[in-house]
């Protein structure tokens, strides 16, 4: 199945094309900084920092995390149709993907949980299984991160 | 003034050190990721609320995702001038890094533009004002100036020689 997705029309214009490559890898670094940088600093203020920033906003900057997703979800599939085989063999490669399964779920959970800790107004509690969730994301995207620049290093 | 550069870099020990040490180039990168991923997510929050969204922040509250910027920043300083150290004359030539560079002083200059002139300011918003044409053109261009150091970054490795070649 890789093999034949490495000949498809896609594959062959990302791997022929001079500037195919490193325009996508150009967009998928964007991508990388909206959504880690966004569920980054939500997961930290989830844990205890940034104490003058209402949580709440995080519901609102959540779309923006996801315009990053879809942008990497599409720039990401390009890039993985041109080596599909090596991709796929690539242990990096199957980490990171999980990572960011895991990762991109979590979002949706505390997407909702924070909905739930921020009803009650001005004075936000975040639960302790809030908390919880927010450091597993934070794990998350620290080994997709790894993972996906260790792909570059590892056959 | 770039071949100086190079040659005092060039042979250097640390120069030799990161050469000699392969397994310390995966290691910088990925911390050269964590520090744009801090400074750009950062940035994102404050420079959005600035140019008027999520108008349910109080204006000033995005200031104590400041440190984390400047960490971000610092983390990519220093991985930064350690990439240069490893492998002079590739990154003082290349195109796209000399752009990256200027541009990162660009937005060096808006920050303290923001600092000086728009910051002050904000203490008398509250949270519907709607932010002055200048608050605005600040956020956006420091989105803009970060979004093109990132799509540069990520371009030094296409990109061929300016300014001479080092010979």
């Amino acid at each position: 199945m890789f093999t034949w997705i490495e000949g498809t029309p896609i594959a062959q214009w990302v791997s022929l094309s001079l500037y195919a490559y490193p325009m996508l890898l150009a967009v998928h670094i964007v991508g990388l900084a909206v959504v880690v940088g966004i569920f980054m600093m939500r997961d930290l203020r989830l844990i205890g920092c940034f104490k003058g920033l209402d949580p709440v906003a995080f519901l609102s900057l959540s779309k923006f995390a996801w315009v990053g997703f879809i942008l990497n979800a599409i720039s990401g599939v390009m890039l993985f149709t041109s080596q599909a085989v090596t991709f796929a063999g690539n242990l990096a490669f199957l980490i990171k993907i999980v990572c960011i399964i895991v990762g991109m779920a979590l979002a949706g959970v505390i997407q909702s949980r924070l909905r739930a800790d921020t009803q009650g107004g001005v004075d936000v509690v975040i639960s302790r299984f809030t908390r919880t969730l927010a450091v597993c994301s934070l794990l998350t995207w620290t080994g997709a991160i790894i993972a996906g620049r260790l792909v570059a290093y590892i056959i | 003034m770039l071949d100086s550069i190079v040659s005092f870099v060039d042979g250097s020990a640390l120069n030799q050190w990161i050469v000699a040490a392969y397994w310390i180039w995966p290691i910088l990168e990925i911390i050269h990721f964590f520090g744009l991923s801090l400074l750009f997510g950062g940035l994102l929050v404050i420079d959005l609320r600035l140019a008027g969204h999520f108008r349910r922040l109080d204006p000033t509250a995005t200031h104590s995702l400041i440190p984390a910027v400047l960490l971000g920043f610092a983390m990519n300083l220093v991985t930064g001038i350690l990439f240069f150290f490893g492998d002079p004359v590739t990154y003082a030539y290349n195109a796209a890094f000399q752009l990256k560079m200027i541009l990162i002083v660009a937005a060096g200059l808006n920050a303290m533009f923001y600092y000086w002139k728009v910051s002050p300011q904000m203490h008398a918003w509250t949270a519907q004002t709607t932010p002055p044409l200048v608050a605005k053109v600040v956020g956006y261009t420091s989105l803009a100036l970060w979004t093109t150091i990132l799509l540069c970054g990520r371009l030094i490795p296409y990109v061929g020689e300016y300014l001479g070649t080092g010979n």
